[in-house]
C-alpha cells in the first residue's frame, strides 16, 4: 500500500494513479485465486507446458479464444491493448488473460506498472 | 493475407491460387504466393522450379529468414506487377518430417506465419500474400487460416464436399471469425446466360450461407492442360482467365 508520507503533498493525479495500480494488482491476485479455486488447485504454480496451437484454440470457449488469438496476432500485449482489439472491457480481458496464464497457454511479464502477456518468447523472423 | 483452402482435395486450390496470383500481378500488384501444402507440394512442379537453396520448411523451422525463401519469377511475365513465390520441399523425407511435427512446433509455425504480415506485407511492401494450403483440418492449413484476413474456400458440387465445407464454415472459419468467400469450381453452367448465372449464385449462397466470390465452369481444356501452363498468363482471352480476373477485381475492391 502507498505510505502516507510518500503521497503527502504530491499531486492528486499521482495519488490516484498509485491507488489504481494497487487496485489493479489486488484485482489480479483475486482473479488468480478465483481461477485456482475453479480448477481445484491450491498452489500458484503454473501448468508447465500447454502450447497454444490452433487445435487448442479450436477447443477453447469462444471468449477465451478471442483473447488468445488477439495475443497471437499482437505477439506481446497488455490487457489494455487486447481490449482495444476485442472491444471488451479492460478488466474483462485482464481476467481472461490471467486465466490463460494459469492454464499454461500464455506467459506474463511485469515491466514497471505494466503487465505484458505473450505466447512464447522467441525471435519472430 | 489470403488463404485458399478446401475440405476435399482436387477442388482446384493450387490452380486457383496460381491463376489468382498472376491475375493480381497483371493488375500491377506485388504478390507473394506461398505453398503451404507440405503433404503434397505442387507449386514447384507447376512453376517448373526443381531446386532452391531455401524452402518454406526452413523458414517455419526457424533456420532462415523469409527473404531467403522467396524466388522472384516476375521476369516470366511481361508486366509491371511482381510475383515472388515460396516453395514447400517436395522431397519424400521433407514431407515425412513435416507430418511428424509436434504441437509446440506448430505453435511456433503459427507465430512465424502471423509475423509475415510485418516482414512481407509491411516491410517488403507486398500488396497480397496468398497461401495455397492442403485440404481439410491439417495443422499447416489451420495455421494459414488463422493468419489470413480472407479465406477463399474452393468447393465443388460433390455431395461429400458440400457437407464437409458446410461443417468447416461453421466449425472452423466461423470460430476464428474469418471473412470467408466461396469459389465454386467445376460447375456445369452456361457462362453467357446471365439468368442462369444469377440463379446458380443464389443457390450456392443459400447452400453455404456465405458470399460467393466466383463460379468456375468445368473446362475440358483446363483439365487437359493438367497444370502444364498458367492460363491467366498464356491464355488471357480464355473464359477461365476472365473469371479469375473478375475474382481478382472483386478482391481488389474489398
Amino acid at each position: 500500500m502507498v505510505r502516507q508520507q510518500e503521497v503527502f503533498g504530491k499531486k492528486p493525479v499521482r495519488i490516484l494513479d498509485k491507488i489504481r495500480e494497487s487496485l489493479e494488482r489486488l484485482n489480479e491476485k483475486m482473479e488468480i485465486m478465483i481461477e485456482l479455486q475453479k480448477t481445484g488447485r491450491k498452489d500458484l504454480q503454473l501448468l508447465p507446458d500447454a502450447p497454444l496451437d490452433v487445435m487448442t484454440l479450436l477447443s477453447m470457449p469462444d471468449h477465451l479464444r478471442k483473447t488468445a488469438m488477439t495475443v497471437c496476432r499482437l505477439g506481446r500485449a497488455t490487457a489494455e491493448e487486447v481490449s482495444e482489439q476485442t472491444h471488451r472491457a479492460r478488466a474483462v480481458e485482464s481476467g481472461y488473460l490471467n486465466q490463460l496464464v494459469i492454464m499454461g497457454h500464455l506467459k506474463k511479464e511485469r515491466k514497471g506498472r505494466k503487465a505484458y502477456f505473450f505466447v512464447e518468447k522467441e525471435d519472430h523472423r | 493475407m489470403i488463404a485458399v483452402h478446401s475440405y476435399k482435395g482436387g477442388t482446384g486450390k493450387t490452380l486457383l491460387s496460381v491463376n489468382l496470383a498472376v491475375s493480381l500481378l497483371k493488375h500491377g500488384r506485388k504478390v507473394c504466393l506461398l505453398d503451404l501444402d507440405f503433404r503434397a507440394p505442387s507449386l514447384s512442379s507447376i512453376l517448373k522450379i526443381d531446386k532452391t537453396e531455401h524452402w518454406l520448411n526452413d523458414y517455419l523451422n526457424g533456420t532462415c529468414k523469409i527473404d531467403k525463401v522467396l524466388i522472384d519469377i516476375s521476369d516470366r511475365f511481361n508486366n509491371e506487377g511482381k510475383l515472388l513465390i515460396g516453395l514447400a520441399n517436395p522431397a519424400t523425407e521433407a514431407i515425412r518430417e513435416m507430418s511428424a511435427k509436434d504441437r509446440k512446433w506448430e505453435m511456433r509455425a503459427l507465430g512465424r506465419l502471423l509475423s509475415l504480415k510485418n516482414s512481407v506485407l509491411n516491410a517488403m511492401d507486398f500488396d497480397y500474400l496468398i497461401f495455397d494450403t492442403s485440404p481439410g483440418l491439417q495443422y499447416s492449413s489451420i495455421n494459414a487460416i488463422v493468419s489470413a484476413d480472407l479465406v477463399i474456400v474452393a468447393t465443388t458440387f460433390d455431395t461429400s464436399d458440400i457437407k464437409g465445407t458446410n461443417r468447416m464454415l461453421r466449425e472452423l472459419y466461423d470460430l476464428f471469425e474469418k471473412k470467408t468467400e466461396i469459389v465454386m469450381n467445376k460447375v456445369l453452367y452456361d457462362v453467357s446466360s446471365k439468368s442462369e448465372r444469377e440463379e446458380l449464385q443464389s443457390k450456392i449462397k443459400d447452400m453455404y450461407k456465405a458470399p460467393v466470390l466466383g463460379m468456375i465452369p468445368c473446362f475440358c481444356d483446363v483439365s487437359r492442360a493438367g497444370g502444364a501452363f498458367i492460363f491467366a498468363q498464356e491464355k488471357p482471352e480464355h473464359t477461365f482467365s476472365k473469371i479469375l480476373n473478375e475474382i481478382a477485381t472483386t478482391i481488389e475492391k474489398m
